[in-house]
């Protein structure tokens, strides 16, 4: 940095002349990142609301609408497709995995965070470590255990499911809001005569709300957005959840419903934008495991 | 603690306090609360794999569960099928380009959006888009911008002179086997900037200084100052990422379904295809199996990595 050596330098023509092209080049690089990462959110939108007759006359520019935006695609999702159904069965079965998922991690995740004892670092690296099995590894045994269990094509397969990866997940994170809740609280609580139990129950879970809440957040956008065992057991329209709903049964034969298709995409995606983009920070740390801080 | 026990269990049964007592042990208290989430991926990760791993030593049909012991047969069969071959070098080319392309775009976009500028938060919410919407509806928002007639990419490629028609991005070999790359670096590279942007931002800037004192151009600083400190994090994330996009068969499976004639399968959309769509359990369990040894290798790694990190 010659800059720095000759400060005089700085009021140059040169030099002015070199911020002007660093930051012409940065503005440009950065707006075709933007419309590389968001434009297929914005033909999404233009998707949803166009007329039928706009969307595919060839002679019309794409980008722009030539009939007023219309809200019959939306309408054609809510009326003549089972979106309200799976709308529902997101519901269920997300809630369903909430709870499992809170049940076991919280316990589980509070002991991995708070206790020592012989194996249990071993046992915590080894919940995480399952995170990494994909579904693709485990789809067909699934499938079979699913059956045997009178499952087939229900949603509720999914709910069964769906806790193998939003547990390691979880318990992940849960074990970093644990950890962040002083020692010396529950000490001097035992001292006082509380049980470990009590000292979990009263003292460190209250303190963890927003930590019990984000990672109910997750389980359930995890839940809500998976697409490859959902395709595996479920085929029946009406036990589908909001995804794979989405992506399959607005195309019949080879009619695709691309007005329609998007509006799910859209409805679909908002909300989980949103959640993770709140918790981006988090999420990223669930995943690498507090690689990152 | 011993001594707080009775007095605490006062006016509980003896039953009652015989079990809060031996929860107050550590030991029994950390096993018991743990057992449900180690039963859950028991029963449902590790039992599974063991049913996965007879399946590619037998003839298990969707029809016929109950099978034979066929020894190798079925991974005779999978190396001997020219689509597997090709679904195996799909995954490597897929995952390498994917991950360079991931990393040399990442490095840069963290360096953009490391830069105070206005406007910040909104474009990193709109730069973080591809990675906070599900896999599948990306996926199928770019297969209707790749569509075969109303492709907007290819409007676009016209009306700018680019080319006179545009490719049939999803119906022939290369321009498919682009897109699905294509699709799976704008999915990725969000989460590979974010990462990079909090590993250089916790480079000391002094170091950085220093470095410029001695007069360092950009390069040597970013190879000999942070990358050496960004390193284990980048290393970790690296790692996750790799996992995940060798054994993804989403972007696949709706943009192609492997087509054109199985030119653009992947070993986890083919297994998909053979096992489920087929029916064929034990063919389908061992090609997923060969994702197995890439997932060890990362594992392991990783497990190093965070032991390391406990000990801290």
């Amino acid at each position: 940095m010659a800059v720095l050596a000759h400060p005089r330098v700085a009021h140059s023509r040169a030099y002015q002349l070199r911020k002007l092209r660093g930051s012409i080049l940065f503005w440009a690089a950065l707006a075709l990142f933007i419309i590389f990462a968001s434009f297929p959110v914005y033909w999404m939108f233009v998707t949803t609301f166009k007329e039928v007759n706009d969307l595919y006359n060839l002679q019309n520019n794409p980008l722009l609408f030539h009939l007023p935006p219309t809200l019959d695609q939306v309408r054609y999702l809510f009326e003549r497709t089972n979106f309200a159904t799976w709308v529902e069965n997101t519901g269920e079965v997300g809630l369903a995995v909430v709870l499992i998922t809170v049940v076991v991690c919280v316990p589980a995740a509070y002991v991995l965070a708070r206790t020592s004892f012989p194996g249990s670092s071993t046992l915590g690296i080894g919940i995480f470590l399952t995170y990494l099995v994909p579904p693709t590894l485990l789809f067909l045994p699934l499938s079979q255990l699913v059956a045997g269990l009178g499952l087939v094509n229900s949603k509720w397969s999914l709910a069964l499911v769906y806790p193998t990866f939003t547990i390691p997940f979880c318990t992940w994170l849960l074990m970093g809001f644990f950890k962040s809740v002083p020692r010396e609280i529950t000490e001097a609580a035992r001292v006082d005569g509380c049980s470990r139990l009590g000292a979990m129950f009263r003292i460190v879970l209250p303190l963890s709300v927003p930590g019990v809440l984000t990672i109910c957040i997750f389980a359930f956008t995890l839940a809500m957005q998976e697409y490859v065992y959902a395709l595996t057991f479920v085929s029946s329209s009406d036990e589908k959840m909001i995804t794979l709903g989405v992506v399959t049964d607005l195309i019949r034969g080879d009619v695709f419903f691309w007005g329609s298709l998007m509006a799910g995409a859209l409805i679909v995606s908002i909300p989980v934008a949103i959640v993770y983009n709140l918790f981006m920070d988090t999420f990223v740390r669930g995943i690498t495991g507090g690689a990152l801080k | 603690m011993a001594e707080a026990a009775p007095a605490r269990s006062f006016g509980i049964n003896r039953t009652g306090a015989r079990i809060g007592h031996l929860l107050d042990s550590e030991r029994v208290f950390g096993y018991v609360l743990v057992a449900p989430a180690v039963a859950y991926i028991v029963l449902l990760v590790g039992y599974p794999f063991a049913i996965a791993l007879w399946f590619t030593v037998s003839n298990s049909t969707v029809a016929h569960p109950i099978s034979d012991f066929t020894g190798l047969r079925n991974l005779q069969g999978v190396l001997d099928d020219d689509i597997f071959r090709r679904a195996l070098l799909n995954t490597f080319v897929f995952t390498l380009s994917s991950q360079a392309l991931q990393m040399i775009l990442g490095t840069l976009l963290a360096f953009l959006l490391l830069r105070p500028f206005r406007g910040r938060r909104i474009a990193r919410a709109l730069i973080m888009l591809p990675f906070t919407i599900p896999v599948a509806i990306g996926a199928m928002a770019w297969t209707w911008m790749l569509n075969p007639t109303y492709s907007v990419i290819n409007w676009m490629g016209v009306h700018a002179g680019l080319f006179a028609q545009g490719p049939n991005w999803l119906g022939e070999e290369y321009p498919a086997m682009f897109s699905i790359i294509l699709v799976n670096v704008w999915r990725n590279l969000p989460f590979t900037a974010i990462v990079l942007t909090a590993g250089i931002s916790s480079v000391p800037q002094e170091l950085i200084e220093a470095a410029s004192l001695d007069g360092a151009n950009w390069w040597v600083k970013w190879r000999k100052v942070m990358t050496p400190i960004i390193a284990p994090i980048l290393y970790i994330a690296l790692l996750f990422s790799l996992v995940f996009t060798f054994t993804d068969m989403t972007v696949v499976w709706l943009m192609t379904r492997g087509n054109p004639v199985g030119a653009t399968h992947v070993i986890a959309s083919y297994a998909f295809q053979t096992g489920v769509i087929a029916g064929s359990l034990g063919r389908g369990a061992t090609m997923s199996l060969f994702l197995f040894p890439v997932l060890l290798v990362g594992a392991f790694v990783i497990l190093r990595n965070l032991k390391a990190r406990t000990l801290d």
